[in-house]
């Protein structure tokens, strides 16, 4: 009786040897399968929906975690879910990347108007702050600290115009687009403190 | 005699003319460059800057005319 037992046991643990080790090959794969699935589009993912990412980066790794550990069995259970879980993602990321590139080119298009206007809004009020400044008093409609107003705003703009420039020669149309926007609100705020009117 | 205009004038007065954003003038009678710099500057003693950003149309700041439409840079 006591043999019969022992044999059982023995068979018990052959199978189960065996069946991990048919498990090792699918379950090796099943992570490699996710992370080459990811790789396709992980930039754009991590640009575009990184919270998303990363909570299916963490399953990878617990995955990842589960076969170092040969507990292959894990690794089957969650796979098709992960699969799922990217599958998604995939999906969610192209959608995303169509609507941020439809809102770039827009955005490019409202940029190509306010690169040709703003500088000369810029020059404009720079002129006038330059011979303002070197006047014994300042004009009838304009108050010391309109003037004052106006200089400081006439720094925001052109800092705030660099850093425009500088978010579209990064490829970030939209931002440029709205700080542009920005630039253009508050000079035509400063043509008011001048007491200039608006472009012709 | 011709008069030969100076480079920094000439690109005062393209800069003036190609940007919208520069304030425009009607000359009106009675009117100098003098009087409209202190209208527009505070200050007559300025009237080169309107002088220089309109050499296109003006040859002397003692001579301007009445519906003239002058830059105010």
């Amino acid at each position: 009786m006591l043999k019969r037992t022992t044999w059982i046991a023995a068979m018990a643990v052959l199978v189960l040897a065996v069946a991990c080790t048919n498990q090792k090959g699918p379950a090796t794969k099943a992570v490699a399968d996710a992370e080459a699935a990811l790789a396709a589009f992980r930039d754009d993912a991590a640009r575009l929906l990184p919270d998303d990412l990363s909570g299916v980066d963490a399953t990878v790794a617990s995955l990842k975690d589960s076969l170092a550990k040969s507990d292959f069995k894990a690794v089957m259970a969650a796979a098709p879910d992960l699969s799922n879980r990217i599958a998604a993602l995939r999906d969610a990321t192209a959608a995303k990347k169509a609507e941020w590139e439809a809102a770039n080119a827009a955005a490019r298009e409202q940029w190509n108007v306010y690169a040709a206007d703003l500088p000369k809004m810029v020059e404009a009020i720079q002129s006038r702050v330059d011979i303002l400044g070197k006047a014994r008093q300042l004009p009838r409609n304009v108050s010391q600290e309109a003037f004052d107003g106006a200089k400081s705003g006439l720094d925001w703009m052109k800092s705030t115009w660099a850093e425009a420039t500088d978010a579209f020669n990064a490829g970030n149309a939209v931002d440029a687009a709205a700080k542009a926007q920005t630039v253009k609100e508050k000079g035509n705020e400063v043509l008011g403190l001048l007491g200039l009117a608006p472009a012709s | 005699m011709a008069t030969e205009e100076k480079p920094e004038a000439a690109d005062a007065t393209k800069a003036a003319a190609e940007n919208p954003y520069t304030q425009h003038y009607v000359v009106q009678k009675g009117d100098t460059l003098s009087k409209i710099a202190r209208e527009h500057y505070g200050d007559p003693m300025l009237y080169p800057k309107i002088f220089e950003a309109n050499r296109d149309i003006l040859s002397d700041p003692n001579r301007i005319k009445p519906g003239q439409r002058l830059r105010i840079p």
